[in-house]
């Protein structure tokens, strides 16, 4: 028979048993809207994460640590190197000056640039306002090689100033500030003076209290939204920096010997960040990428779709249980049928051709009410999320994403899979209808 | 004398039900013209069903030859079995086997489909059998909706949806009443008027009428009219004594 004449043939055979066919479908449309809602579930879930995980970070940097070698990262960072018991100091890989240069030698890195936290403890205060964010100096004079933007002011750190992030400013309080109030609006810190007070504690901490230090920044560039670390963070000159450090160690810092605590390397291209990291990681540092973040997430994605699909899965073949033995009934009250198609000259491959397409039109049909059903589910489930969420979501943070999403590839699977499922348990029953002896079938009662 | 229409030679079919081994026919010679009624007659279990089961393709013998034409049904494979089935052989069973769920005029345009003619062509056609048989107002019922001499008619009309040269018909007029069973018959003459060969099986001696051959069968070999006629006198005393 013609492909067409065969569909038709196979919806009227369906047709003239429409509750049963509902029936048995139905099984496949529970399989079906399972696979469809905890796959997108999945997919929902790993969005929004990697959403989260995009914004650590631009994806052309690479972060790079010292490398501890067999000794492991147990060691102080700061020991200078032959001082201090470390055993494997010699398998170390300090992010010392000779070390950027190599860095800057990989292919594909466009800017090195070191960076060195303050290691004071300390407290930042403008006009009354207390405020604490990370201070970090950074080895460029233009923020602009990080890849970051200005939202006013400059980019260009100078001796004394600083340039600070994007949310810097709501990370200022009154101290005098009782909990009933409310908080006063954040503060325009642009071209301000910030008084950054500095603390240590000299040798055992037997004193009465920390020797402080007082410091003068000048804000002279706030950078724009970067969603990352940076908007939390106060940048200066990374002299600044080494000074303040050098003053809590009470020592001169040697660059060449003991090196940076970390580098930012940026590479030219998002493609080539993975490739870049490996190479530091071969030569002994450690280097991390949002990228590498990203894909262990993703594989994780990867297991807990494949585990939701599992379940889903179970359901479906339950269904196909549903649909073998629907079909193997049919077949024993239709051999007379079968009998009567092979007498007027259908032959075993056109008998096959209906059993089995009769198989897969229930999945078919159960395969289309599962992907309606599931996608509807899905719509439902985010509107009940997202009223949750919006409920639950921090003043302030990002707003709360959706939770469910059903990409058209997902349907058009489901909808092939659970067509094939029922091709699949139509089977045997349709090999049999096929190779029934016609006058054995005739005769059957 | 010329090649007949069909020919089985030293035909054996036995059936293995559990342990016992059943011999439905047992060395049957037989020669059919091309355009003769054959009427097959005997007893129940005498074989003549599986006489005509094999003629039409339906079955395998246990041993011996079929030829119809140049045809050896007996070394044919399943598809080939199925192609002649379908181009020379029109079926009419005791049973109608119509199938329910379809018009009279869809029953009869079925055997078209596996033909692969086109929907429009198939229609046309059967409504034209349909007419032929009478039943042309009946077309669009459904065969619950007609009698049984009128579910027969449809039968006998699809049986002819494809034009074939021989009519096999097993017991037609055996669940009608007796002017239905008639009509049919009066049909099957007709058929084999237009030059068609037509093989019948029945136990209803009116066919004889209209037949160019008569075939005895008792006990799955061919008798003549004599030894027919004496076995089922015996077969009639023994149910006496009994």
């Amino acid at each position: 028979m013609a492909s067409f004449e065969l569909i038709a043939t196979i919806f009227e055979n369906l047709g003239r048993r429409k509750a049963r066919v509902a029936l048995t479908a139905m099984g496949v449309v529970i399989g079906t809207a399972a696979v469809v809602v905890l796959v997108s579930l999945g997919i929902g879930l790993q969005r929004s994460a990697t959403a989260e995980l995009g914004s650590i970070g631009s994806l052309t940097q690479i972060q790079v640590y010292p490398g501890y070698g067999e000794s492991g990262p147990g060691m102080v960072m700061r020991a200078a190197p032959g001082g201090g018991g470390g055993g494997g100091a010699t398998d170390q890989k300090l992010l010392t000056s000779e070390a950027l240069q190599e860095l800057s030698a990989l292919p594909g890195v466009v800017a090195v640039i070191p960076q060195e936290y303050s290691q004071a403890g300390g407290m930042i205060s403008f006009e009354g306002l207390e405020g604490y964010s990370s201070i970090i100096g950074i080895g460029t004079n233009d923020l602009g090689d990080m890849g970051l933007t200005a939202e006013t002011g400059t980019l260009e750190l100078r001796h004394s100033t600083a340039v600070i992030g994007h949310r810097v400013p709501e990370n200022f309080f009154d101290p005098r500030q009782r909990f009933e109030q409310e908080r006063p609006e954040p503060p325009d810190l642009m071209g301000k003076q910030l008084v950054l007070t500095l603390e240590k504690w000299e040798g055992d901490g037997s004193q009465s209290g920390p020797t402080r230090k007082v410091i003068q920044l000048r804000v002279i560039g706030i950078i724009a939204e970067a969603r990352a670390e940076a908007d939390y963070s106060i940048y200066v000159p990374l002299d600044d920096i080494t000074a303040i450090n050098e003053w809590v160690l009470g020592r001169r810092i040697s660059r060449a010997k003991e090196g940076y605590s970390s580098v930012l390397v940026q590479v030219e291209d998002v493609s080539q960040a993975l490739e870049v990291a490996d190479l530091i990681t071969e030569l002994g540092y450690q280097a991390y990428t949002p990228q590498s973040f990203i894909q262990s997430a993703n594989r994780i994605f990867l297991i807990l779709q494949a585990v939701f699909g599992g379940i889903g899965a179970i359901s479906l073949l339950v269904a196909a249980i549903g649909i073998a033995n629907t079909m193997t009934m049919a077949i024993l009250e239709r051999t007379r049928e079968i009998g009567l198609l092979k007498a007027i000259g259908a032959t075993n491959q056109d008998v096959l051709s209906i059993f089995l397409g009769e198989a897969a039109g229930i999945g078919f049909i159960g395969g289309i009410g599962g992907v309606l059903i599931g996608w509807i589910g899905g719509q439902v489930i985010n509107v009940l999320a997202m009223a949750f969420l919006v409920g639950q979501a921090t003043e302030g943070g990002p707003p709360p994403s959706i939770a469910i999403h059903t990409p058209l590839w997902l349907s058009l699977f489901a909808l092939v899979f659970a067509t094939l499922i029922g091709l699949l348990s139509g089977l045997y029953p349709a090999l049999r209808a096929a190779t029934l002896v016609p006058v054995t079938a005739l005769k059957y009662e | 004398m010329s090649q007949p229409f069909a020919r089985m030679t030293g035909l054996f079919k036995t059936y293995d039900m559990g342990a016992a081994k059943i011999r439905a026919l047992n060395g049957v010679d037989l020669d059919i013209e091309a355009g003769s009624l054959s009427v097959i007659m005997g007893p129940s279990g005498s074989g003549k069903s599986t006489l005509l089961h094999l003629l039409g393709g339906l079955d395998r013998p246990s041993n011996g030859q079929i030829e119809v034409g140049a045809q050896a049904l007996d070394k044919m494979d399943e598809n080939a079995l199925a192609l002649y089935r379908r181009k020379t052989v029109g079926f009419i069973f005791q049973s109608f086997n119509l199938l329910p769920s379809m018009t009279a005029v869809d029953n009869v345009a079925l055997p078209m489909r596996f033909a692969r003619i086109p929907r429009r062509q198939r229609y046309e056609q059967a409504l034209k059998l349909l007419e032929r048989v009478g039943l042309a107002d009946r077309a669009y019922h459904r065969p619950t909706q007609l009698s049984g001499g009128q579910q027969q008619r449809v039968a006998v009309a699809r049986s002819l949806a494809n034009d074939p040269k021989l009519i096999l018909a097993d017991e037609p007029t055996g669940n009608l009443d007796l002017s239905s069973g008639a009509s049919i018959m009066r049909l099957l003459a007709d058929l084999h008027r237009s030059g068609r060969t037509v093989v019948v099986v029945t136990h209803d001696a009116r066919m004889t009428h209209f037949a160019t051959q008569t075939v005895h069968l008792i006990d799955g070999q061919v008798v003549t009219e004599k030894e027919y006629e004496a076995a089922l006198e015996m077969l009639i005393a023994e149910e006496e004594e009994l």
